[in-house]
């Protein structure tokens, strides 16, 4: 077997195929003749070759050979290149911009030689491994964990410095770069490590595949899984999008209609004088999202809008429409800017009009007294909201007129589907009205919807 | 056939293309276990040019099928030779029909397409199938049988399989997902940009010509806008081409203040380009403080 040993080696390739990782027998045949035949390559390095086969993998690779081989090196060079920053973590100090001018852009070369090493391996020595086993040890969520870590080691403090710092003007932008670099790889060293021991305490891959980005929430994601869940959306609703509805519509343009011009030449014995054309018509005819935009509810929304946007060429006509405790129609917005601007649009609206509290009970009721009749009957209303109503009345029977009214109507809701039925939860009163209702929490989740309501 | 990622790595640099270390490593076990490599990663990062060198470097000939939709077997694979084929029948005229109906169909009337080219190719080649993304999926699953068993099936001839083992490099722009029955046939690569380092050092290989300082300056300053959310992010030639341009304003260092007006080289689309003139006004003043602060 060469530079490995066969017990990890199995145990490798096991842990990483319960974590959703596809490696063949082949797969498997080959690293076992690459181990053996270059001995010198570092194994890791063959085997995320040759195991690998989508970039987004790579993550979960690296989580995985770290408990499993547990090698020190784990950190690649991306992530640890910005170690003086986080002397200022150590020594709590005001942010320090002196030293940092002179690696700008990229860091790495002077910052490394200029002799304050702090590598991952010293953050490590940081974060007290005995206080995160008994944290996970007492069953907490993984994201509370996190949070617990943090404000043991002064991390918010720390980045609360450097926030207004940069809100001041007295760091540069190279700083704030470096600075946000230094979060990630103190942010990621900790979830590896709390990843480790949960691995350990439950004995089981669970905790990795619940931390994979298709399976955790989307409101946890960060930047860059929040990108790949994008490009990953937009390839699942290419396919659907391109798909066109069965029904032919004659129009100037298009594809030219065989049987159409046959039909005309027969009065003209024969031939023919004239060009008929026609073309598809979209098969959903009109379709009305009714998103809840308050505070807990942002981040799915982001998610909705751009399945939305994905699909715009299917559909004839679309109404976005967001609310909190009234609603605002925002389908010219949406649908002429970037997302990123419609979220600070939100926030600034949701100060504005509302109390911040969503109460679905009015909200169906101006949807049902002052917006149905401009709703077509063919039209498909997408809900998406947690349930949660503030003690509100529930006022189900507008929702029961306007799924009379519409031809379908589903509900995407982001809570777990035990959540539903807790008192402040008003889903047991609406879910009778909806076609279907659907948990919508994490990117598998949305893959689903995007393959059944559209 | 190199005996080391390293070996790999230098016969690559003298063939102009500097590779990062996993990354030969990754290229060099594909060409060991003789498996065709799957490069992806974003526009202008050096894919196509990885394949050139590669080509270079083991002194095979270069076959190029450029892909794109609506691509197809006769276009890819092989034709059949229509117009010969008629002519032969015209000088038939005498002959019995038993006689002409096989060599019909033989590899004279055939057309070999890029595809074919490589398999039937007696010398080594060096397939390159350039962005296969763009093709449809129904090429896709017929490349499966070329990429796992190097070899083709023609209806009326059988079976063709490659007598030298081309290698075989697929790139991808990433605009659509593969099916896992192709990517488990492939070695992946993902190439991102090039660490500043590196692309100092490809600038110099490329524009020899080019001051130390400019270059070293634009690198870093490129390297910065990649940090930007832009639609489009600066490739490597654009950064070489933008070190020439500067070069021709005969200007000898970077100065965010006369860059206005020469960034329409680095980037290609308005938006960014406004959103980076916005970021340089804050550079500039920036950099002016810390000047003056020495």
């Amino acid at each position: 077997m060469g530079a490995m040993n066969g017990w990890t080696f199995i145990r490798l390739i096991n842990a990483l195929r319960q974590v959703s990782l596809s490696i063949s027998s082949q797969d498997i045949l080959d690293a076992e003749t690459c181990l053996a035949r270059y001995p010198e390559i570092p194994p890791k390095q063959i085997l995320r070759s040759l195991f690998i086969h989508r970039p987004q993998d790579t993550g979960v690779f690296e989580t995985v050979w770290r408990i499993v081989v547990g090698c020190s090196e784990f950190l690649n060079s991306e992530v640890s290149k910005d170690t003086s920053v986080k002397k200022d973590l150590e020594n709590n100090n005001s942010p320090g911009i002196g030293g940092q001018g002179t690696g700008r852009g990229t860091g790495g070369i002077s910052l490394t030689n200029s002799g304050d090493i702090l590598d991952s391996a010293k953050i490590s020595r940081m974060i007290s491994l005995s206080r995160i086993e008994e944290l996970v040890g007492s069953e907490q969520e993984f994201e509370d964990v996190v949070k617990k870590i943090l404000t043991d080691l002064d991390y918010f403090t720390w980045i609360n410095s450097f926030d207004l710092a940069y809100q001041r003007g007295s760091l540069s932008e190279d700083d704030w770069i470096l600075h946000h670099n230094a979060r990630a790889t103190i942010i990621n060293e900790i979830q590896q490590q709390i990843l480790t021991v949960q691995v350990r305490h439950y004995n089981s891959w669970e905790p990795v595949v619940r931390q994979h980005w298709l399976y955790k929430s989307l409101s946890l994601l960060s930047e860059e899984e929040k990108e790949l869940v994008k490009s990953s959306i937009k390839k699942w609703t290419r396919k659907l999008a391109l798909k066109q509805g069965a029904r032919w519509k004659s129009s100037k343009k298009g594809t030219i209609d065989i049987a159409q011009i046959i039909r005309q030449s027969v009065q003209w014995d024969g031939h023919f004088f004239k060009l008929y054309f026609r073309h598809k018509i979209p098969q959903v005819p009109e379709l009305v999202v009714l998103c809840d935009v308050s505070n807990s509810m942002a981040s799915f929304v982001e998610f909705l809008i751009y399945v939305v946007t994905c699909f715009r060429e299917r559909i004839r006509k679309v109404r976005i429409l967001f609310f909190i405790d009234s609603i605002w129609d925002v389908t010219e917005f949406v649908w002429n800017e970037e997302l990123t601007e419609v979220k600070q649009e939100i926030k600034s609206w949701g100060h504005k009009v509302s109390s911040g509290f969503s109460d679905y009970g009015a909200v169906f009721k101006e949807l049902a007294e002052k917006k149905l009749q401009g709703i077509s009957s063919q039209a498909v209303l997408v809900i998406l909201g947690d349930g949660k109503n503030n003690y509100h009345q529930a006022q189900a029977e507008y929702l029961a007129q306007i799924a009379e009214k519409v031809r379908k109507v589903f509900w995407l809701n982001p809570l777990e589907k035990n959540e539903w039925s807790e008192p402040d939860n008003t889903m047991k009163d609406y879910q009778i009205y909806c076609s279907k209702v659907y948990r919508c929490r994490t990117a598998r989740d949305l893959q689903i919807i995007v393959q059944d309501v559209f | 056939m190199q005996s080391s990622p390293l070996e790999l790595a230098r016969k690559l640099d003298e063939e102009g293309y500097l590779i990062d270390p996993v990354t030969a490593t990754t290229l060099f076990l594909s060409l060991a276990l003789d498996k065709p490599c799957l490069i992806e990663g974003p526009a202008g990062v050096g894919k196509t040019q990885l394949a050139l060198a590669l080509a270079r470097a083991e002194k095979r000939r270069l076959i190029r099928l450029q892909c794109y939709e609506g691509l197809d077997l006769s276009k890819a694979l092989y034709d059949w030779n229509y117009a010969k084929q008629l002519l032969r029948l015209q000088l038939a005229k005498t002959e019995e029909w038993d006689e002409i109906k096989f060599d019909l169909f033989s590899e004279e009337f055939l057309l070999s397409r890029p595809l074919l080219e490589a398999i039937l190719s007696s010398e080594p080649v060096l397939l390159l199938i350039d962005e296969l993304d763009k093709s449809d999926e129904e090429f896709e699953s017929f490349l499966l049988e070329l990429l796992a068993e190097r070899q083709v099936s023609i209806p009326e001839l059988g079976t063709i399989s490659s007598k030298t083992k081309p290698i075989v490099i697929l790139t991808s722009n990433n605009s659509r997902d593969f099916s896992d029955a192709l990517r488990r046939r492939c070695i992946h690569i993902y190439l991102t940009y090039p660490s500043l380092d590196r692309e100092i050092s490809i600038l110099r290989a490329h524009a020899p010509e080019l001051a130390d300082s400019l270059v070293r300056d634009v690198c870093e300053f490129v390297a910065k806008v990649r940090k930007l959310p832009l639609q489009k992010l600066p490739s490597v030639s654009e950064t070489i081409d933008y070190a020439r341009a500067l070069k021709a304003l005969q200007l000898e260092e970077l100065n965010y203040a006369n860059l206005l007006g020469t960034l329409s080289v680095l980037l290609k689309y308005p938006k960014d380009i406004a959103k980076l003139e916005e970021r340089l006004k804050k550079w500039e003043t920036e950099s002016r403080q810390s000047k003056d602060n020495q």
